[in-house]
């Protein structure tokens, strides 16, 4: 019998489908993966330690940077750990907004992971679609923020500023529209043919070892789990919302696939909740020490004028104590673990990235499949290394 | 010395006699917000902020003046004093301008640490009737007379710290201004140091840097033999500004106007970096070697034909001790001339 040979390959850090850069070390025979080491730090920015310098509002512009594609979600997580250390309760106006930014945010999260996963197996059409409807979202963050892709748009107590009615507008129009482009992605590749057999009993993996791996958020869902963090430990008012969680039962790279399709529309049912029975009142809460007086009153009156530059350039003092609180990211269970140590910056800020667990599991979902399903299952979990490195 | 002992909302202190109820809450470890007294000065008691309640006594008193007796009861934060500070804040500030953006101070102005500290809300502007024009001290020291809030503190540190009494406070209320006697002003800065706000400041670093963005070097003065002590501000390596701590130095902050002022030849362009030698009456750039080469060759020339006592020595208050020790000792046994002075009065 002839010896087989084994063959290294190395895939990444800047291959167009690790998403990011992310290296995996393939060690293949013939066309069968046989052991994948993944290796990750290539966008390692230091945010962890950076956040130990700087204070409590000037963080959050850190956070958008950590899972890019869904900015506004990772605010979420952190602004409301740093309100849970120091007792903020934030206005239901603000809360509501948060919740339509952040869900937002997890569909355009989903719109980059549906484009890139479905070009990544060579259904080239699929990413057109997603990014024209991608594109209605970041002209709703450009219109609230100015920012497109990482507004920025949360503040410790609670937003910015108020929504203008463009806002509105927008993201009406946008509630109204998507069903048919989500349509359109669904006529694509759900029955497809080709992508069925791509993704149907690939990258398998059951519940119990989906949980052992630390799996969180759609990719655990995917595996029949229905944890949600937003149903199980509501943040944010979600529990005044009517939404479901879909849940696949097999676990394979075609599950993945439907709960995040249907996800899309559990978001849009949110924001269409959430825009509706907008509450009236602040945006912020009203704290003469925390909340930011607006560029208005900072023209006309001293006491705002100090605080707005006492509040930006020094920042405010957190009590000396640790908190953990976690919210449901695009991608999972986002955690930020915080502790204050009775200054104006952290003394820590530890964060629970979903992305580092799921991609801590991709040697279990690669062995024994082919070189080409590599592809699929890194589409299928859908990481994003801006959070994996920080 | 005998001791009182009193209680300061709710915690039993034992503090020398004479002490001021501030004083003695500090000890305690009990902050009272303040805004006129100052470490170094006697307490004016022009802003009422110190205020606090004693058991007993109807009306509050300023703590920052009132001495301690044994049995006294005070509390220091309550909403009737809080309400009571507000106000008297709201009254310093409504006619403050919104001037933090360009001030000078802003970041280390104690008018906005305590207006944060007290979370002051609703002042709106209300401008003055009659405008308080902006003058000079000195030429180096601006009084931005909308930014002061009269608390009096410049007034006390020229009189009661400098013994000069060059400033003034004229008209009342509202039209109240503090005014210079430009003859016996001595242009120390003695009133830049003790001002909580940005109503004065110096000229020379005006603009130049946030205080938050310098770094402070503590450094001894250069100019004389008293050897004060101070902060050179430094942005970007370049010597912005200089500033003291009152608990530094056998000068306790203050300093004369060389010290206070006399930064700039440090990064000055027209600074000699080379030794310069003069041939026909025009100055070239030389080597050190050559230079000592030169000045030692015509000492001795000197020394050998018209005698050791044709030469005379005068060093620098700039230099070191040891630097002026050796100064002389050259001069005395290598020259050979009892001709040595000192500028010490530059
Ligand atoms: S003196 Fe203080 S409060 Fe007034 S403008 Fe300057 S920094 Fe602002
Ligand atoms: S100039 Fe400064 S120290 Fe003098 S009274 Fe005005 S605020 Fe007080
Ligand atoms: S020159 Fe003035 S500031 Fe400098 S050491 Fe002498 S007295 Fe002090
Ligand atoms: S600090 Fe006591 S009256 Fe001003």
């Amino acid at each position: 019998m002839a010896e087989s040979k084994k063959m290294y390959l190395n895939m990444g850090p800047h291959h167009p489908a690790t998403h990011g850069v992310l290296r995996i070390e393939l060690e293949l025979e013939g066309e069968t993966i046989v052991n994948a080491t993944p290796r990750i730090g290539y966008l390692h920015r230091g945010i962890e330690k950076l956040a130990e310098s700087r204070n409590y509002q000037q963080i959050i512009p850190l956070t958008d940077r950590l899972d890019y594609a869904s900015a506004s979600a990772n605010n979420m997580g952190y602004c409301v750990t740093v309100e849970k250390l120091m007792g903020i309760e934030v206005p239901k106006r603000a809360q509501y907004l948060r919740v339509i930014m952040a869900e937002l945010a997890r569909i355009m999260g989903h719109h980059l992971w549906i484009g890139t996963h479905a070009l990544d197996i060579g259904a080239m059409s699929v990413v057109f679609y997603a990014f024209r409807d991608r594109e209605m979202i970041m002209d709703i963050n450009e219109e609230i923020s100015g920012y497109r892709l990482t507004p920025t748009f949360f503040r410790i107590g609670g937003v910015a500023h108020d929504a203008t009615p463009k806002f509105i507008e927008m993201v009406r129009d946008f509630v109204k529209w998507f069903p048919k482009g989500l349509d359109g992605y669904h006529k694509l590749l759900t029955e497809n043919k080709i992508w069925t057999t791509r993704t149907m009993d690939i990258g398998t993996i059951s519940a119990d070892e989906a949980v052992n791996y630390g799996f969180t958020g759609p990719s655990l869902r995917g595996s029949g789990v229905a944890y949600d963090l937003r149903k199980a430990f509501p943040y944010s008012s979600y529990d005044d919302f009517d939404f479901q969680i879909p849940v696949g039962d097999k676990g394979d790279v075609y599950d993945r696939y439907l709960v995040r399709m249907e996800e899309f529309s559990q978001s849009l049912k949110i924001i269409d909740q959430a825009i509706e029975n907008l509450p009236e009142g602040p945006v912020n809460v009203e704290n003469p020490w925390i909340s930011n007086p607006d560029l208005d009153e900072v023209q006309k009156d001293i006491s705002a004028l100090i605080r707005r530059f006492m509040i930006h350039a020094k920042g405010f003092a957190a009590p000396e104590a640790e908190v953990y609180q976690a919210v449901e990211g695009a991608k999972g269970e986002l955690g930020f673990y915080l502790v204050g140590d009775g200054s104006e910056h952290p003394y820590r800020l530890k964060i629970r990235s979903p992305c580092f667990y799921l991609a801590s599991a991709l040697p279990r979902l690669m062995v024994g499949h082919m070189v080409a399903d590599a592809i699929a299952i890194i589409g299928s979990i859908d990481v994003v290394l801006g959070e994996i490195d920080r | 010395m005998s001791m009182v002992r009193l209680t300061i909302d709710g915690s039993e202190v034992e503090v020398p006699e004479g002490t001021t109820i501030l004083k003695a809450a500090e000890k305690a470890g009990i902050r009272i917000p303040t805004l006129c007294y100052h470490k170094r000065l006697p307490p004016i008691e022009s802003c009422n902020m110190c205020i606090v309640e004693i058991e007993g006594e109807k009306e509050p008193v300023n703590s920052c003046a009132a001495p301690v007796s044994n049995g006294l009861v005070v509390t220091t934060d309550s909403k009737a004093l809080h309400e009571q500070r507000t106000a008297n804040l709201k009254k310093i500030l409504k006619h403050h301008p919104l001037d933090c953006p360009i001030c000078d101070r802003a970041g280390e102005c104690e008018l906005q640490d305590i207006v944060y500290e007290l979370g002051i809300e609703d002042v709106p502007y209300e401008p003055r009737k009659v405008k308080r024009d902006d003058t000079y001290s000195t030429s180096l020291i601006r009084y931005w007379a909308d930014r002061c809030i009269m608390c009096g503190r410049c007034v006390t540190a020229c009189r009661d710290i400098k013994q000069i009494g060059a400033i003034e406070i004229q008209g009342e209320e509202e039209n109240a201004r503090i005014v210079v006697d430009p003859d016996k002003c001595k242009s120390c800065g003695e009133c830049l140091m003790v001002c909580p706000t940005g109503a004065l400041t110096e000229n020379l670093s005006r603009y130049k840097g946030r205080p938050w963005l310098v770094k402070r070097v503590q450094t001894t003065c250069t100019y004389c033999g008293c050897g004060c002590q101070f902060e050179l501000n430094v942005l970007d390596n370049r010597v912005i500004g200089v500033t003291t701590d009152v608990d530094t130095g056998v000068n306790q902050g203050s300093l004369c106007v060389k010290g206070r002022f006399g930064y700039e030849f440090i990064g000055d362009e027209s600074r000699l970096k080379k030794p310069l030698i003069k041939e026909n009456g025009a100055l070239r750039e030389a080597s050190w070697e050559e230079a000592l080469d030169t000045v030692a060759e015509k000492f001795k020339a000197i020394r050998d034909q018209h005698g050791p006592d044709n030469i005379a020595g005068l060093t620098s208050a700039k230099c070191t001790n040891e630097e002026n020790f050796l100064f002389q000792k050259f001069m005395r046994a290598v020259i050979g001339t009892n001709n040595v002075d000192h500028c010490a009065r530059l």
